[in-house]
């Protein structure tokens, strides 16, 4: 297979093979298209889950820390430290009376939380929590990411419309001229990072970093530096997190968008944004910090299995749980700064959200992507501390 | 039977099925188990506690249109950069980073000349500023209206 | 399989999307009509192999267009599913009469006669035995968009830039004059 995910991880198993050839024999078909689904399917629903446990766990660290950095105790009653408090709110959110205001678009209200949601799940087929335990490396990956996840801005316009209140209609309306205009600055941030990994795919792009953080795109020239705190300031506004939650400022549009929407309506909207963060947390880490890689080449086969002298099918196993390791801490650090700021900003006025994009953040990353493209090519894409050994070692081979 | 194996893209139909079982399932199955008593008061728009006045869909600000008018323009740009960004690594290699450097520059540069024109003529302003010489522009003109009538 | 699965399902959600824009007298719901059109397109596009116009498609489409399209119908206030406008004139004009629905049918009849010759080229040429592994286009456009096709590349730049300042003039407000 040309592709390396899921599948083919298991497919090169012993056991798959033998389990293959089984069914094949046993149902007079060959059985490794359907044998495809079924790992696609257990893979994408254990994934899934993960990610819905970890938008609930995502509501609790937002409470949790809100509340220790404001000397608080935050919820501390259900479960161990209150862990348990996101399952409670989801017990309480079925149970619900589920209101539809009279004056509302039925079907417009129905249909918009889908939207959020498919545009964030659709979005999960290609983070890259690993080499092996992706569920696919398409090879338009990050550009894949951008499209499926601009339905969310339809969805939001739409919650925000159908509710036919003023409040809603507001933030609906900020949310989607938010998300769009805040696109155009991550899209040439990512066109940089485009430029030094030499491919959309997120496996060719991660593979293009090392695991220490002097070989992450990062700290590769001083151009990516500026260009990742653009993107970081895109991806908050994107994800409508304050400091530019605007589309659902509660001190003047009660709740924007999803005012109206109660019970598990609500709970989706909520779910998908967390979702959404923590995707995006992880398509920062991926193009930024070296998303799966390991320091020092640890996960690779090369030293787990010739220099440590593990059998080949544990040492594989272990490469690839410390590859998800390495990733799901570089994201979990990310989205613990997201938190971090929306408790320590100030919301934006509007005039000033379009001015920091269209006068700050699109010169600047516009500037970076030029920075970028000339130093790959004055430097022949050599990372800036290369540059310093090299001169470094130069400088000492001449005395 | 088309001539690719197309196998890679099955999650992401996979998942986006998912979504749409998961909010529809959680709806039916929360349809058993939640109160259904629909009062008038309750059916009505929230807006801090008062009758809602008139439609919430009415006209809005021509900006609005303007942001995503830009927005599409600067979107097919970055769609057309993608593709020559993928291959000037590789261009690069073989000694032709210059060539796709100069059609790349050249292409943002016509981009930020059409930014530097939107930002002097003031389009990138959210609020239009209300400055003393545009008063006194408009003053004058309808101090000439009210000669000429 | 999944190809047939991926095929089927994208043609119908465009066909039936696309009838529903057609017939849908909201404007805000033929809007969702559409995107669902667009998204079968690019599905569409992903059974053809080319990944990267699907992935330009929602992009552009879905992201952009999409988006335009839910703005300018709230520039004119939305739909609140009157019939008649304040000015007291029907908002859903005729579709036509006897005469433009002939006219319809006969210009259908021509371009589905049209269509067919073009498929029917298609259809003539020997499938592929086996199937071959799935290659991406990204860089086959990008080599292109540089070599054969940079003039196209720059012009296109130019053309965007046109549009950009039309946008703006569009938008702009006018000082009263004259």
């Amino acid at each position: 297979m040309m592709n390396d995910n899921v599948v083919s991880f298991f497919s090169d198993s012993p056991p798959y093979q033998m389990l293959n050839e089984k069914l094949s024999w046993l149902l007079n078909f060959d059985t490794s298209g359907m044998l495809t689904f079924v790992i696609y399917f257990v893979a994408a629903f254990v994934i899934v889950n993960v990610m819905a446990l970890v938008g609930g766990l995502g509501t609790y660290a937002e409470r949790k820390i809100s509340a220790d950095l404001q000397m608080r105790q935050g919820p501390n009653r259900v479960g161990p430290f209150g862990l348990l408090q996101f399952l409670a709110d989801g017990v309480k959110m079925i149970m619900k009376e589920d209101i539809i205001p009279k004056t509302s678009d039925k079907y417009l209200f129905f249909i918009a939380p889908i939207l959020c949601m498919v545009g964030v799940f659709a979005t999960l087929a290609v983070l890259p929590f690993s080499s092996g335990f992706t569920l696919t490396h398409l090879n338009i990956g990050v550009f894949y990411v951008l499209g499926v996840s601009s339905l969310v801005g339809v969805g939001i316009f739409l919650g925000g419309y159908s509710s036919n209140s003023k409040w809603s209609m507001l933030g609906g309306m900020r949310g989607a001229s938010q998300i769009i205009s805040y696109e155009v600055p991550v899209t040439l941030s990512i066109i940089a990072m485009v430029l030094l990994g030499g491919g959309l795919n997120f496996k060719t792009i991660v593979g293009a970093q090392g695991g220490m953080p002097h070989e992450w795109f990062i700290f590769h020239n001083p151009f990516t530096i500026i260009s990742f705190v653009v993107f970081f300031i895109g991806m908050l506004a994107e994800t409508n997190r304050a400091p530019f939650d605007l589309p659902e400022a509660e001190s003047e549009l009660v709740s924007g968008y999803h005012t109206e929407f109660t019970g598990m309506r609500f709970a989706f909207f909520a779910l998908a944004e967390y979702v959404e963060v923590f995707v995006v947390c992880g398509v920062a880490a991926a193009l930024y910090l070296g998303g799966y890689q390991v320091p020092f080449g640890l996960s690779s086969m090369e030293v787990l299995h010739t220099k440590i002298g593990l059998p080949m099918a544990p040492a594989k196993m272990i490469g690839q749980f410390l590859e998800i390791g390495g990733f799901v801490t570089k994201t979990v650090l990310l989205y613990y700064v997201v938190i971090w700021i929306r408790w320590t900003l100030p919301r934006l006025r509007v005039d000033q959200l379009m001015t920091l994009c269209w006068k700050y953040l699109t010169p600047i990353a516009l500037f970076n992507l030029v920075g970028v493209a000339v130093w790959i090519y004055l430097f022949n894409g050599e990372s800036m501390w290369n540059l310093v050994f090299k001169t470094g070692a130069a400088a000492a081979g001449h005395h | 039977m088309p001539a690719y194996n197309l196998d890679v893209y099955m999650p992401v139909v996979i998942l986006m099925v998912i979504a749409i079982v998961m909010v529809v399932g959680a709806l039916l199955v929360g349809k058993l188990l939640r109160p259904h008593n629909p009062t008038a008061l309750k059916e009505q728009a929230y807006e801090c506690g008062e009758d809602p006045v008139g439609s919430a869909w009415s006209n809005f600000n021509v900006r609005f249109y303007v942001v995503s008018l830009v927005f599409i323009i600067f979107d097919v740009e970055g769609a057309l950069m993608f593709p020559v960004a993928v291959i000037y690594k590789k261009f690069n290699g073989i000694g032709q980073g210059g060539l796709v450097l100069a059609s790349l520059l050249l292409f943002i540069g016509v981009l930020v000349s059409g930014i530097v024109y939107c930002w002097k003529k003031g389009d990138l302003d959210w609020v239009k500023s209300f400055t003393l010489e545009s008063y006194h522009h408009d003053r004058d003109q309808a101090q000439a209206e009210r000669k000429t009538a | 399989m999944f190809d047939n699965f991926l095929f089927l399902s994208s043609a119908s959600l465009t066909i039936v999307g696309a009838l529903a824009v057609v017939l849908a007298p909201n404007l805000m719901h033929a809007c969702t009509y559409l995107l669902t059109a667009l998204v079968g397109v690019s599905g569409l596009y992903v059974t053809l192999s080319a990944d990267f116009l699907a992935a330009t498609q929602l992009v552009v489409y879905v992201g952009g267009v999409v988006i335009l399209m839910l703005f300018a119908i709230m520039l004119t206030g939305g739909n609140d599913n009157k019939s008649v406008n304040k000015f007291g004139i029907e908002k859903v004009a005729p579709m036509g009469n006897a005469k433009t629905f002939t006219l319809a049918g006969f210009s259908a009849f021509v371009m589905a006669l049209v269509i067919l010759k073009i498929i029917a080229n298609v259809n003539k040429a020997t499938p592929k035995a086996e199937m071959a592994p799935y290659e991406t286009t990204v860089e086959r456009i990008g080599e292109l968009l540089i070599t054969d096709h940079v003039l196209a590349f720059e012009i296109s730049s130019v053309l965007l830039l046109g549009a950009l300042i039309g946008a703006a003039l569009i938008a702009r407000p006018r000082r009263r004059e004259q």
